[in-house]
């Protein structure tokens, strides 16, 4: 009763500062940010300025080709601005570039200068013979640039052979893959859902630190864990409304509520109780910042290889946050792997746990300080 | 209500102790001072008797509770006003009052009644935060009244508080212990001290230098004075003499039968001045 009593008064002090009104309105804002500023998926075609220097002759052979790639097999006219001038040309879009063909050399360079992109001339001379020149921004990898040396140095036969004999197969046929904006929401869960938590306890515990409210708690009936505790409360209800806010509009009804629920109940907790911790350590924020800094920038890592998947070394998935992305992923796909998900709410529930003894009995120690 | 026996502790066990071979016994009803400077050990002795300081060494019980296994439900018999005012400044002063009232097992006093008693009545609703810092810190002591406690630690009770306001809580102090509690009195201010406590104990580098009442204390050490004004010359003198010295008492019968006397007032030695005479230290 008396643990319900702190944890209605945490309720009532929340909602008397702003930290609680951050966490709301980051959550609204990365709504916002995710409905109408990150779209369904990214398109991630990139633009080639392209000029023929050939004899009309040979450039049906190449549109052809270019047909052959389009999406649509149709050629569209488009506008395009350059300088406050508008040029026209041809765009064919296939499945990795959308191609336009300009009818001068210089505005065909000129475009890809402003806008970052790649430019190719293509020139036959009288005996037929195709010359390619490519105007690159120079950060394209050694990769590319061998590629095309590859593709201009090898005859085009032995090339399509090779591709041709290349057998392709996919090892998970069924696999569902969530569309680009739904991949974002687990990273909003885990920084804004859990692992805000951490930072969000520590201001807490400081703010009352300064005010000396826990000796005062310390002289009552009822034990300081107690304290500690309706604190968590507190920082976990926060965190499940302002991951409900943002799940529950991108996602409607795909993710498994109650999966996530679970997690955010034992990564919430475990997160807090590291906050409590870091907190029992020192007096206030600006001296608990530098490590909280650390921590922060230690759970970001595995954003990075979450976003980049070739970057992810196995040293990483020892990181906390790295599990957690995962397991978010998990809730949220169809059929995605609960398993592995109250397999890991467990572990952070036990570390969770190991976490606020620790943090319970340095605070016992530590209350005069 | 209280024993301590060979009481030490050290903040980072290193041979160094904050409170060493502390021992002293109070008993029910009493008011007791523990006077010394800030460092002399005051607080220590305080936080390990309310468990806020772990017990390292030595014997101590607390309204009988064994304070080496701390039990919650001792904090029903005590109640603790902090020298630094320690309130939800973002509840209100009856807010506060009820969320402390609700962490208490006995029955309670009113909130009200008790922002009443220690005036602030018609702030009932205010917000702490927006209290004066004596505002703030009759609030605390109001809060350490909650559960009826029968034995109070009070650290430094007037504190910041206007005289008029000081006056009023050394009264409730008197009245609680009239109805039988027993108060532990940590200050550095002789005044409050020689005018509430029953005996007090001097305390510095951690060691308790003595223990006795005020009025013993001031027989034993203190010498009696008169302090004489006259006019001399068409100007005001003012004179201090010892009536235990001769030398003093003959000078006394001549300023006396000579000059014009504008005031004679008798004057003992105060607490302060006892300190410093047995610890050789001020108070500051």
């Amino acid at each position: 009763m008396k643990l319900w009593h702190s944890f209605t008064k945490e309720l009532m002090l929340a909602s008397r500062s702003f930290y609680f009104y951050i966490e709301v309105v980051m959550a609204g804002i990365f709504l916002f940010l995710l409905l109408f500023a990150i779209p369904e998926n990214f398109d991630s075609r990139h633009d080639e300025y392209l000029f023929y220097d050939i004899p009309d002759s040979s450039w049906e052979y190449f549109e052809g080709e270019l047909l052959r790639a389009d999406e649509d097999g149709l050629v569209e006219t488009v506008e395009i601005e350059l300088d406050d001038e508008i040029i026209y040309g041809s765009l064919y879009k296939s499945d990795t570039s959308n191609f336009y063909v300009i009818d001068d050399q210089e505005l065909a360079i000129a475009l890809a200068d402003s806008e970052r992109a790649f430019a190719g001339v293509i020139h036959m001379d009288e005996l037929g013979e195709v010359t390619y020149t490519y105007y690159m921004q120079g950060y394209e990898t050694e990769r590319l640039l061998n590629t095309y040396a590859v593709f201009h140095n090898e005859a085009m036969e032995v090339l399509k052979d090779t591709f041709d004999t290349n057998e392709v197969r996919a090892l998970h046929e069924d696999q569902v893959l969530l569309s680009d904006r739904e991949n974002v929401v687990p990273s909003f869960l885990t920084f804004n859902g859990s692992l805000m938590g951490m930072f969000i306890l520590a201001a807490y515990i400081f703010l009352d630190k300064k005010e000396g409210v826990i000796k005062a708690y310390a002289v009552t009936t009822s034990p300081v864990w107690q304290y500690l505790l309706s604190k968590v409360g507190v920082v976990t209800v926060t965190s499940l409304i302002t991951s409900f806010i943002i799940t529950i509009p991108v996602m409607g009804g795909q993710p498994n509520y109650l999966a996530m629920f679970v997690f955010l109940l034992a990564t919430g907790f475990a997160a807090s109780a590291l906050g409590l911790v870091l907190a029992s350590f020192y007096d206030d924020l600006m001296q608990a910042f530098g490590v909280i800094f650390v921590f922060i920038i230690g759970m970001m890592l595995p954003n990075i290889a979450y976003f980049i998947p070739t970057w992810d070394p196995a040293w990483m998935q020892y990181i906390p946050s790295y599990t957690i992305l995962e397991g978010f992923k998990e809730i949220l796909l169809p059929g995605g792997d609960i398993t592995y998900v109250m397999f890991a709410s467990l572990g952070f529930f036990a570390a969770g746990l190991l976490l606020f003894i620790f943090a319970n009995s340095r605070f016992k120690k530590t209350l005069t300080i | 209500m209280i024993k301590v026996k060979n009481l030490y502790h050290s903040y980072n066990n290193d041979g160094q102790f904050a409170v060493q071979d502390a021992s002293f016994e109070i008993p029910k009803g009493e008011i007791f001072g523990f006077l010394g400077p800030s460092g002399a050990g005051k607080s220590t002795t305080q936080g390990i008797l309310t468990g806020l300081l772990p017990l390292q060494q030595g014997e101590v019980t607390v309204a009988g509770f064994d304070i080496k296994s701390i039990k919650r439900k001792m904090f029903n018999k005590i109640g603790m006003s902090f020298e630094q005012s320690n309130v939800y400044s973002k509840m209100t002063a009856k807010e506060n009052l009820d969320f402390y009232k609700k962490l208490f097992d006995v029955e309670t006093r009113d909130s009200e009644e008790l922002i009443k008693l220690v005036g602030l009545d018609g702030k009932e609703n205010v917000r702490a935060g927006e209290f004066s810092k004596g505002m703030k810190h009759r609030l605390t002591f109001a809060r350490s009244m909650l559960n009826n406690p029968e034995l109070w630690f009070l650290d430094e009770p007037t504190t910041g508080l206007d005289p008029a306001i000081a006056a009023d809580i050394k009264d409730i102090i008197r009245q609680q212990n009239k109805k039988g509690v027993t108060i532990f009195l940590t200050t550095h201010n002789m005044y409050i001290a020689d005018e509430l406590c029953n005996r007090v104990a001097f305390i510095i580098d951690g060691e308790i230098k003595l223990i006795d009442s005020p009025k013993k204390l001031k027989l034993a050490y203190g010498e009696q004075l008169v302090e004489v004004e006259y006019q001399k010359n068409g100007e005001i003198a003012t004179e201090t003499f010892s009536t235990v010295l001769d030398e003093d008492k003959k000078r006394l019968q001549e300023v006396i039968a000579k000059n014009d006397i504008q005031s004679m007032h008798t004057k003992e030695a105060t607490l302060e001045e006892i300190f410093i005479k047995v610890t050789g230290r001020g108070l500051a």
